[in-house]
């Protein structure tokens, strides 16, 4: 490996560190995209040998929420249903927000994308992305003489 | 309206809100304990129903044990402290918009309500609290006979 100069514009587009901005990956992956009714909260933090992206979809159901992955971009989409239609004369008060959402985030390029897997639990999608092993770190000894 | 809700920051355009408090602070001090200034606020949806009030609060990702409620003088309130999972050093966040910490909603009750028989269940990430309504006041049908 050579030890080359450290051009900051370079790094912006290589560098794993800056994920994308709220919606833009999202105009930029699909042209169809409408606009969601809510973008849920999301942490995304990186450990030693992966990705931990964490969404917040308190009352989604498992099967009304799609992950996708295209052009090395990743979506997190789905629908947040009302357990039964409730007629609006009824609320007291309305702060929970129902409807479409969607999240996308560009994922670094050195990633194995064969290996992401996801689960949910408790109203949390905890989505993990493996590093490609090119990028994971590596210890190395230096010996004293 | 049988349930009210109480804002710890109400909003400057409601007035009669601002009056209430600015009474109650000075009357009743122990209002004034009850403010939350956590950052924290779940969302929370209040549904009447024909013989119950449905409570249904957002916590995603916290345990049945870390949520409080209790009913005191009248009010309903919800407490509690949602945790990160792990404790993880700051410099590890790429991104970070999730709300940590405690919190605290308060409601006031009806004296049409059973306090005594509130129920509570925590689901995927969302308390449904029922607060049942009193059998006197529930709903009548009166029927009316036309000669």
């Amino acid at each position: 490996m050579l030890i080359t100069r450290w051009d900051p514009k370079l790094a912006l587009s290589k560098y794993p560190y800056f994920f994308d901005r709220r919606f833009d990956s999202c105009l930029e992956s699909n042209e169809d995209t409408l606009i969601p009714d809510f973008a849920p909260v999301v942490d995304i933090e990186e450990k030693d040998k992966q990705y931990v992206v964490t969404v917040e979809l308190p009352g989604v159901k498992k099967d009304d929420v799609k992950i996708d992955l295209k052009d090395n971009v990743l979506t997190i989409s789905g629908e947040k249903k009302m357990v039964r239609k409730i007629d609006e004369k009824n609320f007291h008060q309305s702060e929970r927000i129902f409807g479409s959402f969607q999240r996308c985030f560009r994922l670094p390029e050195l990633v194995d994308q064969q290996q992401i897997s996801a689960e949910f639990k408790d109203g949390i999608l905890n989505i993990a992305i493996p590093k490609s092993v090119a990028i994971q770190p590596k210890t190395i000894e230096i010996k004293v003489k | 309206m049988s349930i009210v809700r109480w804002s710890p920051r109400g909003s400057w355009l409601d007035l009669r809100n601002e009056f209430d408090r600015m009474f109650d602070s000075i009357f009743n001090p122990r209002y004034e304990e009850e403010t939350s200034l956590s950052a924290f606020n779940p969302a929370v949806d209040i549904i009447e129903e024909d013989k119950a009030y449905q409570i249904h609060v957002e916590l995603p990702g916290l345990n049945k044990d870390d949520i409080k409620l209790s009913v005191k003088d009248n009010y309903l309130s919800i407490s509690g402290e949602k945790k990160r999972e792990s404790k993880i050093e700051d410099k590890n966040y790429q991104r970070t918009e999730r709300i940590f910490g405690s919190f605290q909603r308060n409601f006031r009750l009806s004296d049409s309500v059973e306090a005594d028989k509130i129920e509570a269940e925590f689901k995927e990430g969302i308390l449904n609290i029922v607060v049942p309504k009193k059998k006197e006041s529930l709903a009548k049908q009166i029927e009316v006979k036309v000669k």
